[in-house]
């Protein structure tokens, strides 16, 4: 897993911050926001697909952590916890979504478009035709993702775009580590088939 | 006791070591294949990675503001739960009947005022009666004649009932 400070540093003063929520600081309620925010938005908005949604849930994720921040007993680590929110979230949006469309959201009822105002954070200034052929290939990859089952497309993301471990992706999800394998197994089966051409042509 | 998709997911991650690795290896029908498929799975992990990545909030400032204001209407329906409950559940069931016994209350007393306004022992303002007379009993028995004045419109109406037949010395001259 990431983290800005050295882990040393980053655990301590985040134990501290959290003990300062528990007691109804919500200035340092606002320093963990700070730290995470960008990390749990661009988490959802690779579930979803949208920004405005993406938004909104995280923002509900955050008001759900401040409500229970009081049980938090420091274990598993305040990441995973918060991940533990924003998954319940997301997946439980996601589920009551492909309800109400009646099985539509699963194939294709997503924004394929990037949003001109949003960053994708590009490492060096791309030509023209680049950002085209980039675009193109994250809307692939979007597609792809949305015919994936809201359980499958958190277990991939959290393993391949935050590096984390098993057990701690089980414990995001509130699930066994076989079952984050078994997901992970027919998640990327799938991905595969769906996206062979564009990684082979990279 | 792994399955096979739980062995095959800590293999292509590399978690696979020693005997148990091994001896999956051995179980493997087409090693090649696997292999060809174990890389196939980390350019799709290296493609997720560099193409997916992280996505900037465009306004991180107006998220953590928009963030604390939630915050502090929850802390502030926590202090006041009454006020909570007031400004939340405004149609709340005892309010649902509060206003039904009024709506029907009311009602209930338009209805009143309208048939005491429609009471027929009172004078009609374009019809007055000016004559109710019995035919003669033993030509028509239960013929009878009455005469109806419009005085705003100068109208004489004459309604006849129960007349089989008109009497010789009721014809006109």
């Amino acid at each position: 897993m990431q983290t800005e400070a050295t882990p040393a540093q980053a655990d301590v003063s985040e134990l501290d911050l959290v003990k300062r929520c528990q007691a109804g600081d919500t200035e340092a309620f606002d320093e963990l926001v700070t730290r995470y925010r960008t990390r749990v938005f661009s988490m959802i908005y690779n579930m979803v697909h949208n920004e405005q949604d993406a938004w909104d849930l995280a923002q509900d994720s955050f008001v759900k952590a401040w409500k229970s921040i009081k049980r938090f007993r420091g274990h598993p680590s305040f990441y995973t916890w918060i991940y533990r929110i924003v998954m319940n979230v997301t997946i439980d949006w996601l589920r009551k979504k492909h309800v109400k469309g009646a099985g539509t959201e699963f194939d294709d009822a997503i924004q394929l478009r990037v949003d001109p105002a949003s960053k994708t954070v590009p490492k060096t200034e791309a030509l023209p035709y680049e950002m085209m052929e980039r675009d193109e290939i994250r809307a692939r990859i979007e597609q792809a993702i949305a015919q994936l089952s809201p359980e499958q497309r958190a277990v991939v993301l959290m393993k391949e775009l935050e590096d984390m471990q098993y057990h701690e992706i089980a414990e995001a999800l509130g699930c066994s580590i076989g079952t984050v394998m078994s997901r992970l197994f027919y998640a990327r089966k799938k991905l595969q088939t769906l996206l062979r051409d564009v990684y082979e042509n990279i | 006791m792994k399955t096979f998709e739980e062995k095959w997911t800590t293999w292509v991650d590399g978690q696979l070591s020693g005997r148990e690795l091994a001896e999956f290896e051995a179980s493997l029908p087409d090693k090649a294949a696997a292999e060809a498929e174990k890389a196939e799975a980390r350019k799709l992990g290296k493609l997720l990675k560099n193409e997916l990545g992280v996505r900037a909030l465009t306004n991180e400032e107006f998220f953590s503001h928009q963030l604390r204001e939630k915050i502090a209407q929850e802390q502030a329906s926590r202090r006041f739960p009454g006020r909570r409950t007031e400004t939340s559940t405004w149609w709340t069931i005892p309010r649902l009947l509060w206003t039904g016994t009024v709506s029907i209350a009311v009602f209930v007393i338009c209805t009143v005022l309208v048939m005491h306004e429609k009471n027929p022992s009172e004078e009609s303002q374009y019809l007055t009666q000016i004559l109710n007379a019995r035919v003669d009993p033993v030509v028509s028995p239960n013929a009878t004649v009455s005469m109806f004045e419009v005085k705003q419109d100068r109208v004489t109406v004459l309604w006849t009932e129960g007349l089989q037949s008109l009497p010789a010395d009721y014809a006109a001259k």
